[in-house]
Parts: C-alpha cells; structure tokens; sequence
C-alpha cells in the first residue's frame, strides 16, 4: 500500500526529511511515531504529493505521487492535525458535500450511520461552528471514513477527545482495519492508541527512520513485554512463574514485574496462573509500557540513534 | 535748423503712427457661433455644439496655436467657471499651426449636465506671442430637468437592505430551529 | 459532482448564506442606498444629470466589486489556511487548476450577487435618463474582467504567502494605486505618467469606457482598445494565480 525508501525532501533549502522509510501492507495498521517537527506530517504531505521530493523513492497505492497524486488522493481518506471543517455547515451537510469529490456517493443513510459511529447522530443538524473541538475531530475522522477509502491516513485521531471519544474512534478504526485490503495510518504521540490498534510502527526523528517493523517483534528484540507493579496479600514464591513472567524486584510494597507479549495481548489469563499459584494479588497496576522505553530510546538528540528494522 | 527738425519729427511721427497702426492689427480674428441644429430652448442632458473660426489675419505664420473653450455661470449669486469634466471631451485644440490667411475651424461639442445661465467663449494664444485674443461670447440658459424621482429611488435604497435584513434573520431562525 | 462546482457551490453558498456574507451584502447595499438618498437629498447632487450620476453609481459598484475580490480572492487560499480547512481540501481529489477554477467561480458569484443587487438601483437613478441599459450593459462587460483580474491577483498573493493580512495589504494597495489617477483628477492624467498609467490601469480603462458610453453615447467600436486592456488584465491575472496555486502554503 504505501513503498517508501530513503525519501529526502526540502522547503526552502532546509532538509526537513533525510531518509524516511515506511512500508505498510494491506491490514496494516501502522503506526507514525516521532516528536514534534520530526517531519511526520511533511511525510504525509510527501505521499499525497502535495510536497515534492527530491530523492528515494515512494509509491503509493502502486501510483507515484509525483505523477498521480490526484489518483492517490482519491482512494485515500485523509484526516489532518486540525480538523478543519466549515463552521457554517452542519455535520451532515459538510459529509454530503466533501464526500462529492470521491467516486463513491454517500448516501443519506450512509452518511447517518457514519454520523451515529462517530457519536455525532444527535448533533448532526447543528452548525459545525457550536461544536466542541473533540466534536470536530471526531466530524473529521467521519470526513476520512465516508468516502471508502482503501488507505486512511490519521494525525493525531484521538487527540482532545474524552475516554469515551477515544473509545468510539478506536472501536470505528478497528472496524476499518478488519476490513479486505486496507490499511491505516496513524500519527500520534498516545503511544496506547499505537498499544491498543498497530501492528507495525515506525519511530522517525530529526528527518529520519530511526526504527520501523513488527511491532511485537521489535517489542521482542528489545526484551520486551510490559511491566506491572502488583499489590500482594502475602510474599509470594518467586521461584515457581509461569512462562512469560519474570519478577523485577520488591519496593515500597510493590512488586515489579514483566509480563512478555504483544502490547494488545490480555495478560488476565497469566494473572489466574499467579493467582492459582499462590499470588495473592490485591491491585494491578501497569507501569509505563516498553513501547515508551522504545520510543525514548530511539528519539533524542540527533545521532545518538542508530537504524533497525524487524 | 528749424525746417530740418521739422522734417525728423515728420518723419518720426510718420514711423510711430504705422508702427502702432501695425501694433494695433490683431494677427488673429475669431469667430464663435453656436450649431444650427442646437435646441432654441436648451434642458439638461441636451447636447449642444459651437463652431470656432480662427483666422491668421497676420503677415507670418503662427506656430504652436492653442484653442480652448471656456464656460462660465452667470446665475445671480452663482457666478463660477464651470469645471468642463463631465460636460465636454473636446475642451482644447493644441499645438496648431496657421498660415496667414489660413483659417481653423473647430467644433465643440457639450453636454449640458446642469440647469442655469451659462457664457461660453473661445480663447487662444500661440507660443511665441504674449497675449490672449477671446472670441465674442454666447450666451445660453439650461432649463432644468428633475433627474432623480424620490418615488422611485426611496422605495429602493430602502427595500434592498430590508430584503437582506430579512434574509439574516431567516437563516439565523433556520439556524436556531436544526 | 465534478470538483470545480462542489468548490463553487461551497463558495457561493457562503456567499449567499453565512452570516458574513449576508452582512457584506448588507453593507453593500447599505452603502448603494446612502449614495441613493444623498443623491435625491442634496441639492446640488440632485440636480445632476440622469448620466452623470448612473456613471457615478456603476463606478461605485465596480469599486465595490474590485474590493470584494480582494478581500475573497485574499481569504480564498490564506484565510482557508488560517481557519485549518485548506489541508482537508488539499488532500482530496482536487487538482490545483481545478481548486482555483472553483474558487474563482465562487467569486464570479459573489460578484453576480452585487451586480444584480446593484440593478434597482441603477434603475432608480437612471431609468428616466438616457442609457441606462448600455450602463448596465457594460458594468458586466467590463466590470466582471477588472473584478475578476483583481480577485486572481488576490488570491496569486494568498496562496504565495498563505497570510491574509498580508494578501490583502498588498492587494488593496495595488487597487488604490490602479484607483489614484482617478483620485487625483484630471491634473495628473494630463502628464504623461498619467496618460501612460491609464493606458495600463484597468480600472481607469473600465470607468472611461463607461464615462465614454454612459455620457457620450458613444458606440462599442471606440471601446475596443480598452476592452482589450481589460481582458488582458484578467488573462495576467489567471497566470499569477494558476502559478502560485500550483504549490500553495498550507503549514
């Protein structure tokens, strides 16, 4: 779906990209991480040909941007850092009108149910203009979806939203990721959103791809698996874990543990096997994940980090 | 003695009467009459046009001539030049050049933008020569004419602004209402 | 739908809809009607001939018009950006021509809006005068070249430097600069600066056509040159604008 290698781009002179690459395959979820003006969004604007580029190669949709960028766009749902709808619209007559320039027609039922995904069904006559920010985001994420894209590219999807926002919108890109032949692009900085709905990532900084692959599997490569902190009624017996546990240490009251895995793994069936082996445990707590210590460890000053990929 | 002096202001007497005989012929005559076809009884937005006649009545040739016309209100405590911007195009004929004996006739066309008593008269000079010959004047009265009827301009400069009052408040109902 | 009407009806319909564009309309008629009152109210104003002042109201509304082109040829790129709505619109299936060629169309009918709003009043003040049909005649034949050149150029600037202010600053200078020699009266455009300043100055070249027209009756064929003038504008216009919206700022 998206092929790129050692993609370099400048604006006005100034090398802003020196080596992104990023390849997502049908299903994927993938994804997009890196600090503020690390060039995630320059990216973006790259394989929607909407920045030239001036080295490496990319393709999209098997289309180079350079050549077809309007034949990408068409079949790619795009929902930008800012939500930027018009204020004077109301929800549904915005959908109605963005969703004219794609092939596929939403109809008015269609364009309902899309609203009632998003948690707009109430408020979809209102003005845009009296909606809150999260509201916005969330008429954006819907302005992606509409229109059936094969590839949805998403900044930043969740940001502003409350618990149950979040929810929705992880519940609605789930839904997307299932379906044949797509993939989904996620810029974010809530490394759970990545946790929860990406199976590859792809950690850039400073202009380039410090990390990208598996995400379980760099999770692996770098002894992964996530650590827990476990309130106990009484010491337990360190010797005898299961598979995939391994105790951290013992402070303040507190157990330390890791449990290896993927990060969207439930681990509630290895907390039974503690239980069933004596762990009395009283509070389960997770600590920050190793996705976290990922990110950090490949995110800094510029050269202190080295390239993998898995 | 006597009759040699005689004779010198004789003589002299002889040259100043013809020099100022000489003096006194001005190298240029003008003419100004108004069209046939102007209306005897002029009103706003009419059109009129005078005709100038300018004739080097001198023994050389004049270079550089220039001919305008001017306009003047007479109207009784409204005495002005009037400004010829909207009244004419043809407001000067420059840079001429009129052999003696040589005539140059000009139109001036006009359109009577404002009702009053009006004076017109054709000036011109040349370059070489200091002084500025005038043509006998017209006089004209432009009657008026009521341009703008309230009955109709009113109702107009007030119900367009009421329409799109009425279309804000409509869409701001329509806005509250969804 | 194809992109271009999607844009222009979004464009027009704000026009005609959104508050903003109900108050401009407003304003506008607001200020057609005080030049109507004034005329009929003052003495001196009301004795001025049927021509005379339909000139003055077609040169007002072409004034008018040239200004809401810069202001809408300034928001069409810059302000989008500023309000965040320029990348969604980016990223979807519009090519750049075809953006342009929408907002511009958008334009055309704000413009429309204003002329035809503008009708009863060139009705009221010259209907019992002469010309009044080739007034308004040629307000379309003229006025919709010069508004529509001075929109491109707006929006040639707003899309180069992604900034309102700066867009409109720009353009409205120029608008006054291409507006002075009429300011400043026949005094100036007696020199040769100004002779040669009217021959490029579209403005100057639509108001002497209706000068020429609306109070000397005369005919099409003197206007030629100055129809040209007008369409060249417009043609410089749509350059500067189709090479600037090529690769607008948008971050």
């Amino acid at each position: 779906m998206i092929e790129i290698d050692n993609l370099r781009l400048a604006i006005n002179g100034k090398e802003i990209l020196k080596g992104i690459a990023m390849h997502l395959q049908p299903g994927d979820t993938y994804g997009f991480l890196g600090p503020n003006g690390a060039g995630k969004s320059t990216t973006i604007f790259a394989l929607l040909g909407l920045r030239p580029y001036e080295g490496g190669s990319v393709s999209v949709l098997g289309e180079d941007p350079a050549r077809n960028a309007v034949a990408i766009r068409r079949a790619v749902g795009v929902m930008p850092e800012k939500a930027g709808v018009y204020d004077w619209m109301s929800a549904m007559d915005y959908l109605e009108w963005f969703g004219r320039f794609y092939a596929f027609q939403p109809s008015g039922r269609d364009l309902t149910m899309m609203l009632e995904k998003v948690g707009l069904g109430e408020e979809m006559g209102r003005p845009v203009g009296t909606y809150s920010r999260g509201m916005k985001q969330r008429l954006a994420v819907a302005r992606a979806m509409i229109i059936r894209p094969r590839l949805l590219i998403l900044d930043e999807p969740t940001n502003g939203l409350d618990p149950k926002g979040r929810r929705e919108i992880h519940d609605l890109l789930g839904e997307f990721a299932t379906r044949k032949n797509t993939a989904v692009l996620l810029c974010t900085h809530l490394l759970d959103d990545v946790d929860r709905l990406c199976n590859r990532i792809g950690i850039i900084d400073h202009g380039r791809t410090r990390l990208e692959g598996s995400l379980s599997k760099l999770l692996a490569q770098e002894g992964g698996g996530r650590p827990y902190r476990l309130r106990l009624g009484s010491a337990p017996d360190t010797t005898d874990l299961p598979t995939g546990v391994a105790v951290l240490g013992h402070e303040g009251g507190w157990w330390r543990v890791q449990v290896q895995g993927t990060p969207a793994e439930n681990p509630s069936a290895l907390w039974s096997e503690l239980w069933r082996r004596g762990w009395k445990m009283m509070e389960i707590r997770a600590e920050a994940s190793s996705l976290e210590d990922l990110y950090l460890r490949h995110t800094g000053p510029e050269g202190h980090q080295s390239q993998e990929a898995a | 003695m006597k009759t040699w002096k005689r004779l010198l202001a004789a003589v002299l007497m002889t040259f100043w009467f013809v020099s100022v005989s000489e003096a006194a012929q001005p190298p240029v005559s003008l003419m100004l009459q108004p069209d046939n076809s102007n209306p005897a009884a002029p009103m706003m937005g009419d059109h009129l046009r005078f005709w100038s006649t300018i004739t080097n009545t001198g023994s050389s040739t004049i270079d550089g001539l220039v001919a305008w016309i001017s306009l003047v209100e007479i109207d009784p405590g409204n005495e002005q030049p009037v400004d010829l911007e909207d009244w004419s195009a043809q407001k000067a004929v420059t840079g001429a050049r009129l052999r003696p004996g040589a005539h140059l006739m000009t139109a001036w066309p006009m359109r009577l933008i404002k009702g009053g008593d009006y004076r017109v008269v054709v000036s011109v000079t040349d370059r070489g020569g200091r002084q500025v010959y005038t043509s006998p004047t017209i006089q004209f009265h432009v009657r008026q004419k009521p341009v703008l009827q309230v009955g109709r301009v009113l109702p107009v400069a007030a119900g367009i602004p009421v329409f799109f009052i009425g279309m804000m408040v409509f869409t701001r109902r329509r806005r509250r209402r969804a | 739908m194809n992109p271009i009407l999607t844009i222009a009806r979004n464009e027009s319909t704000q026009m005609l809809m959104s508050r903003r564009g109900l108050a401009w309309l407003l304003t506008f008629s607001g200020l057609l009607s005080a030049f109507s009152v004034l005329l009929v109210s003052n003495t001196e104003l009301s004795l001025l001939d049927n021509a005379q002042v339909l000139y003055m109201m077609t040169g007002t509304v072409l004034a008018a018009g040239a200004l809401v082109a810069a202001i809408l040829g300034s928001d069409a790129y810059a302000g989008e950006k500023e309000r965040g709505t320029l990348i969604p619109l980016l990223c979807a299936p519009i090519a750049p021509d075809a953006l342009l060629a929408g907002k511009a169309i958008g334009l055309l009918a704000a413009w429309g809006v204003m002329f035809m709003t503008s009708i009863p009043y060139l009705w009221a003040v010259g209907a019992s005068g002469q010309n009044l049909g080739a007034a308004v005649c040629y307000l379309a034949l003229f006025g919709t070249p010069v508004v529509l050149g001075f929109g491109y150029l707006a929006m040639a600037v707003s899309s180069r430097t992604g900034s309102v202010i700066t867009s409109l600053l720009t353009t409205i200078t120029l608008l006054m600069l291409a507006a002075s020699p009429l300011l400043i009266g026949p005094g100036l455009r007696g020199t040769a600066i100004g002779r040669a300043l009217d021959a490029i100055n579209p403005l100057a070249g639509a108001l002497n056509t209706f000068d020429s027209v609306i109070i000397d009756s005369d005919p099409f064929t003197a206007q030629t040159t100055r129809l040209i003038l007008v369409a060249v504008w417009l043609v410089i216009g749509l350059l500067a604008a189709r090479r600037s919206a090529s690769q607008p700022v948008f971050q």
